[in-house]
């Protein structure tokens, strides 16, 4: 057992938690952020997927021991207050989701996607950069939309992350 | 109050009943109400919720395909941390815990009539929560562990010592239909639980007699599985204060659930609430209870406190509910000219180790002739048992497997007499001026214009220029091949449905008994109460998912909500209008002749008052009611429907094969889908992206495979089970076309399966027509993966 | 997962000391490999040793005609690494290509080279390259390391520090991605040196990756795709799975050879 620190959605915590708890099961069953979710048992399919120090990760193949003192951001601090970020914006705009089981890993990684990159996104990149997220429902085509008509959004209000410009 | 649904006139058609309606919000592409809770992580989903003092089940599943249970060790496990208990069939059988009734035999006025061998009944086999006498599959669960976490009752689960005896098993469709198969239920004498021939015997025989053309194809259905992305969980919770049990499990729909859960346990169906909530993806998987339902209810019965499952996915692949898995002999008799003449097919689905659904063989038997005038038809639909994991409805339940025979067929008949594939369609699809159309095995059609769509989905994939891509193709050492197939859907389901409208004091409550997972009915299903009652989108709501509020309704499956749904409301709008006014006219002192609706508000004719319904509300809070206006503005309506509609549409697909590696590329996928009546285009557009990407699926990557010698299934996680993902689907070109159905208000038909329903023919199509310069005239196994599109052009160049 | 304790040393020394210490140790770096194998009860560790602490071995350097990378940069780093891509592109292409994005920003190059997973694409490239690989204990050249199936020639509580390749002429990669997996079902490197040329295949071997002696053969006489053409391979040798019979790899292993050729300077994916 540890002591587990870490910013979560910009808050403080620590939780004393067995040292094989992984990060999903931190969130959802520590500390009741049941947005961020598991479908599969293969690292495979990126429900889970939130951001670990502004880098997209799967939780479920994450120790929390193993990031300690991170800033960990889930679904449920995306939006500030009642103002939605423009990813889940443009999900909704756009019907990029069905189910809304697959969303917030989707949502995560792609807003990782759109700040890893300096222009707007286009349809392929988006569709080779994605392949860790899978979707059931939608068959893709309104996903990939929505991610690029957010990273246009986005980057036209400068809001995408100065961190140098990777291209993996 | 009335079920049936019958029209207020003899000589009214159901698209009176919304004569007069202003449609503002119907056909509108709105965003969906759905969505906030679910971008921001509020979804509520089985695994979200939690109860105080909750413990964790974990089952214990047969290694073998079929072994009959000689002895559960429970003792190996009692001592181990946290085990609170340890439960086998044996205990389920003490406690008088029923199979689950699946009712498996579809029977509605419309299905096609399955029987047994010789017109006996059919027989289901016993689905109990947990087997006495044997396993029948690999995966099956044999005993449940319950312990104070779930990774102790995992532990302990994986340490139960059972003994087996092996006995001799049998997964393949074909070998497990043979006279001697192994037996999977000792209650046959064979496999086979169903075979029924329909049609005409004598014309048919005829026909082929005379015939000039006659083409046979024999053809083996893939068996894939659904794959939702929330595994299947389930919450149990027994209240011994109160003798009821509370379940969440998301589910197809929670009111069936109820109903036959409850029937398990041996309990009034009062006694069990289920709630499901927001639901991971169906797509059909989700549309029977699972044991582990039943299990963790009385579990926590036993224990006296919450006990919860969540599958693992590994568990998934073994244990959801499968689908698909048929084979399919058909031919087709044509004369000089090209005409159909008659159609004979002999199909055998595989069940599984229990019957949970004869749906797709129903459902697919009503629909072999397609979208073709084929005056004569011979049917054999058979079932038969296989150790294996049942199957049942899956997108599109029969259809696709149907739509593949006959449209492979003709393309093969194409093949065989030198006609064009386009061509030898147009000449035999059933014309506009032949609706209502009875095809030969009794489906009748309700409307459509087949060809109008044929020819519109070849001109948005510019059917005229694909020699030249195809030329351009090769310089690039491609192969380009394009697939077409026209398509033509039932849907029918559940034929009743129930709706409440509760005017509360600032928006309009919709209950209702439909159970989404994903196709927005939250947002569908307040366009059209908006509409129908005057109000905004915005001030109506829906309440689905919990049977101590949803008393009734049929689920969610075979496309029926839309149609189910807007229907019903439309009749409980009027009947709510009318008592409104009676409200009013009770609240003026006037007479009720003198109250109008019009643009939602009840005017009084000669004072000109006039009140929304919110305003009303206000008056029915107040007044002291008389007897038939008790409870205030609601109503409550039941409708039944059993006819059913037939969505249909043209499906054109263009490919490019890598011939070295056997590689494909999807380069155009263009569908025209007539659905009736579009709500929201948004909506119906994303589940005909959605099913399409279940076909493709089909067609190119999944298969449930086992392992021949051994009967273990060779698909356990993705790192084996090839899903359609970002990179292998391209985007869609997806029109809607709206021929409206005759047969209820709005003219719906259906969106949410059309999108599957011709994808494996038209991928098949496609890939034959790249691979004919080399190969001929192929048919290659579905999956269509890499290695065998290049060991059938290895094949061909050798020889 | 069954119950670990983790533990976090702060320097190589600290990690080999407690491997040493502790009874059923495993080291933990990306995790991506180690994590999945525990949650599916293949691998069942008392103990973690965390190597991510641990800094200073993530640098990559080029120096006189080589190129190290530490063993815990990340595949991202790798992909974007100027110095890499300035001095062997194929190797930035391929550390890009592994996984998916969430698997490159976590997975290390010493997490997988120590794993050698026969499907892995980082094993060609070692092999195809013929690097060192650094370790704690000593130095091992490529064409000793790979041993068979997830077996190096490592020793217990032995942990690679970085991986030495010299630098090529010019180097290339072309794989064919599993339809499931996603992994390379055969992944072919080939790098052109001065005075040699090497040839490596992954993802198609029984036995792991492995020197495609043959190809180097006729690529030394023309260096050309038509080499990769002729070349015979013995199917008996080859995995086969769902998707692949041992025929079908065989001439997976000659079509990419062929486009890594025609495609040098690069990594080419092909599904």
């Amino acid at each position: 057992m540890a002591i587990i620190h870490l910013q979560v959605n910009k808050q403080a915590i620590s939780q004393d938690v067995p040292d094989q708890t992984l990060l999903v099961e931190l969130l959802r069953d520590t500390l009741g952020l049941t947005g961020t979710h598991t479908g599969c048992d293969t690292t495979q399919c990126g429900c889970c997927v939130v951001l670990v120090d502004g880098v997209s990760v799967k939780s479920c193949t994450v120790l929390a021991a193993g990031i300690q003192g991170s800033q960990v951001t889930t679904v449920e601090g995306l939006s500030s207050g009642t103002q939605l970020h423009p990813i889940q914006e443009a999900f909704m705009e756009h019907h990029a989701l069905q189910c809304g089981f697959c969303t917030p890993g989707m949502m995560m990684s792609a807003l990782d996607l759109i700040q890893r990159h300096h222009q707007p996104l286009t349809p392929e990149l988006v569709r080779s950069e994605m392949e860790g997220n899978l979707c059931r429902c939608t068959g893709y085509h309104n996903i990939v939309k929505a991610i690029v008509s957010a990273s246009e959004k986005m980057h036209a209000a400068n809001l995408a992350s100065t961190a140098p410009q990777v291209s993996a | 109050m009335n079920s049936k649904f019958e029209l207020p006139q003899v000589s009214a058609k159901p698209s009176d009943l919304i004569q007069g309606i202003s449609l503002k919000a119907v056909g509108q592409p709105l965003k969906r109400k759905e969505d906030l809770r679910l971008i921001t992580g509020q979804g509520r989903f089985t695994d979200d919720f939690s109860l105080p003092n909750q413990t964790w089940a974990w089952m214990v599943r047969s290694p073998y395909p079929h072994a009959r249970i000689l002895d559960i060790d429970k003792q190996s496990v009692l001592d181990l941390p946290g085990v609170l208990g340890v439960f086998t069939g044996a205990d389920c059988l003490a406690d008088g815990l029923k199979p689950i009734d699946h009712s498996p035999v579809p029977s509605t006025q419309y299905d096609v009539k399955l029987r047994g061998p010789n017109d006996t009944a059919v027989f289901v086999g016993r689905h109990v929560l947990l087997p006495t006498d044997k396993v029948r599959f690999v995966g099956e669960a044999v005993a449940m562990v319950v312990a104070r976490t779930r990774e102790q009752a995992r532990l302990a689960a994986e340490s139960v010592l059972v003994e087996y005896e092996e006995l001799p098993w049998v997964a393949d469709t074909e070998l497990a239909a043979a006279p001697d198969a192994p037996r999977v239920w000792d209650d046959l004498p064979t496999n086979v639980l169903v075979d029924a021939t329909f049609g005409n015997q004598e014309a048919t025989a005829k026909a082929f007699q005379e015939a000039a053309h006659v083409v046979n194809m024999k053809t083996r259905i893939n068996r894939v599985t659904g794959v939702p992305l929330e595994p299947r969980a389930a919450l149990g919770n027994y209240d011994p204060s109160t003798q009821s049990f509370t379940l969440y499990a998301g589910s197809g729909g929670a009111v069936r659930q109820k109903r036959e859960l409850a029937q398990v346990l041996g309990v009034d169906a009062e006694k069990v609430r289920v709630l499901s909530f927001d639901v991971g993806g169906n797509f059909g998987t989700r549309n029977r209870a699972f044991v582990e339902f039943g299990l963790v209810m009385w579990a926590s019965k036993k224990l006296g406190v919450p006990v919860k499952f969540r599958a693992e996915r590994t568990e998934s692949f073994l244990s959801d509910y499968q689908g698909r898995d048929l084979i399919t002999e058909v031919s087709l008799a044509m004369d000089a000219h090209g005409k159909f003449l008659a159609i004979k097919a002999h199909n055998l689905s595989n069940v599984g180790y229990c019957c949970v659904s004869l749906s797709p063989l129903s459902k697919g038997s009503g629909l072999i002739s397609g979208s073709y005038d084929i005056p004569y038809a011979v049917l054999r639909s058979r079932a038969v048992y296989s150790n294996t994991m049942a199957t049942q409805a899956f997108r599109s339940s029969g259809r696709p497997e149907v739509i593949f025979a006959i449209e492979r067929l003709i393309d093969k008949a194409a093949h065989q007499t030198g006609m064009d594939r386009i061509e030898l369609r147009r000449k035999n699809l059933v014309k506009p001026t032949q609706m209502p159309y009875t095809n030969p095995v009794g489906s009748t059609y309700d409307s459509g214009e087949y060809e109008i769509n044929m020819d519109r989905a070849l001109a948005l994939a510019d059917w005229g220029g694909i020699e030249e891509r195809r030329v351009q193709a090769k310089r690039r050492g491609k192969l380009l091949g394009v697939g077409m197939a026209n398509y033509v859907e039932s849907s029918i389901g559940s034929p009743k449905e129930r709706v409440d409208l509760i005017v509360h004091g600032k928006h309009i409550e919709v209950i209702i008994g439909t159970q989404p997972a994903g196709q927005g009915h939250e947002t569908s299903f307040a366009q059209v109460t908006a509409d129908l009652l005057g109000v905004s989108f915005e001030q109506v709501s829906i309440t689905l998912g919990d049977t101590d509020i949803v008393t009734a309704g049929g689920g969610t499956h075979s496309g029926r909500s839309m149609r189910h749904a807007s229907t019903v409301i439309a009749l409980a709008s009027i009947d709510l209008k009318a008592k409104a006014k009676k409200l009013l006219a009770l609240h003026l002192n006037a007479p009720l002749e003198s109250i109008d609706f019009i643009n939602g508000k009840f005017i009084h004719s000669s004072t000109h008052t006039q009140l929304d319904w919110f305003e009303l509300f206000q008056v029915s809070q107040s007044a002291e009611l008389p007897a038939e206006l008790q409870g205030g503005l609601k109503i409550r309506r039941d409708n039944e429907m059993h006819t059913p509609v037939f969505p249909n549409g043209t499906c054109v697909c263009e490919i490019e094969i890598d011939p070295q590696t056997g590689g494909i590329e999807i380069k155009n996928y263009v569908t025209v889908d007539d659905v009736g009546r579009c709500i929201n285009p948004l909506i119906v557009h994303g589940q005909t992206h959605g099913g399409i990407a279940h076909g493709v699926g089909q067609a190119l990557w999944e298969q449930c495979l086992i392992e021949p010698d051994s009967g273990q299934p060779l698909i356990g996680s993705l790192m084996d089970y090839a899903m359609p993902r970002f990179d292998n689907l391209p985007s869609f070109k997806a029109e809607i076309a709206e021929v409206l159905s005759p047969t209820n208000p709005f003219g719906i038909k259906a969106g949410g399966e059309g999108g599957t329903t011709p994808a494996l023919a038209v991928i098949a199509s496609a890939v034959e027509d790249a691979l004919l310069p080399i190969c001929g005239p192929v048919e290659i196994p579905m999956p269509i993966t890499p290695v065998k599109i290049w060991t059938a052009l290895q094949k061909a160049q050798k020889s | 997962m069954n119950p670990i304790t983790f533990h976090k040393p702060q320097t190589l020394r600290d990690a080999s000391d407690l491997f040493t210490q502790l009874d059923n140790a495993a080291f933990v770096s990306g995790g991506h490999t180690l994590l999945p194998s525990m949650k599916q009860g293949f691998a069942a560790p008392d103990h973690l040793i965390d190597l991510n602490q641990i800094p200073g071995n993530a640098q990559i350097s080029i120096d006189s005609g080589c190129l190290t990378i530490g063993a815990m940069a990340r595949h991202v780093d790798v992909a974007s690494s100027t110095i890499v891509k300035n001095a062997i592109p194929a190797l930035a292409g391929l550390a890009g290509s592994i996984g998916d994005r969430q698997v490159r920003q976590r997975g290390t190059i010493g997490g997988s080279v120590a794993n050698n997973d026969p499907a892995a694409d980082y094993p060609s490239a070692v092999l195809g390259l013929g690097a060192t690989v650094i370790t704690t204990q000593r130095e091992i050249l490529a064409d000793d390391f790979f041993v068979s199936l997830f077996e190096t020639a490592l020793r217990p509580g032995e942990i690679i520090t970085a991986v030495r390749f010299p630098v090529p002429k010019s180097a290339g990669y072309a794989k064919f991605k599993s339809p499931a997996a996603r992994y390379p079902q055969a992944g072919v490197f080939i790098a052109l040196f001065e005075l040699s040329i090497r040839v490596a295949v992954t993802g198609a071997g029984a036995s792991g990756v492995f020197r495609l002696t043959q190809l180097e053969q006729l690529l030394a006489k023309q260096f050309d795709s038509a080499a990769a053409q002729s070349l015979e391979i013995d199917t008996k040798e080859l995995l086969s799975d769902l998707y692949a019979t041992q025929d079908y790899r065989a001439n997976l292993v000659k079509i990419m050879a062929g486009r890594a050729i025609a495609h040098m300077g690069q990594a080419s994916v092909f599904k």
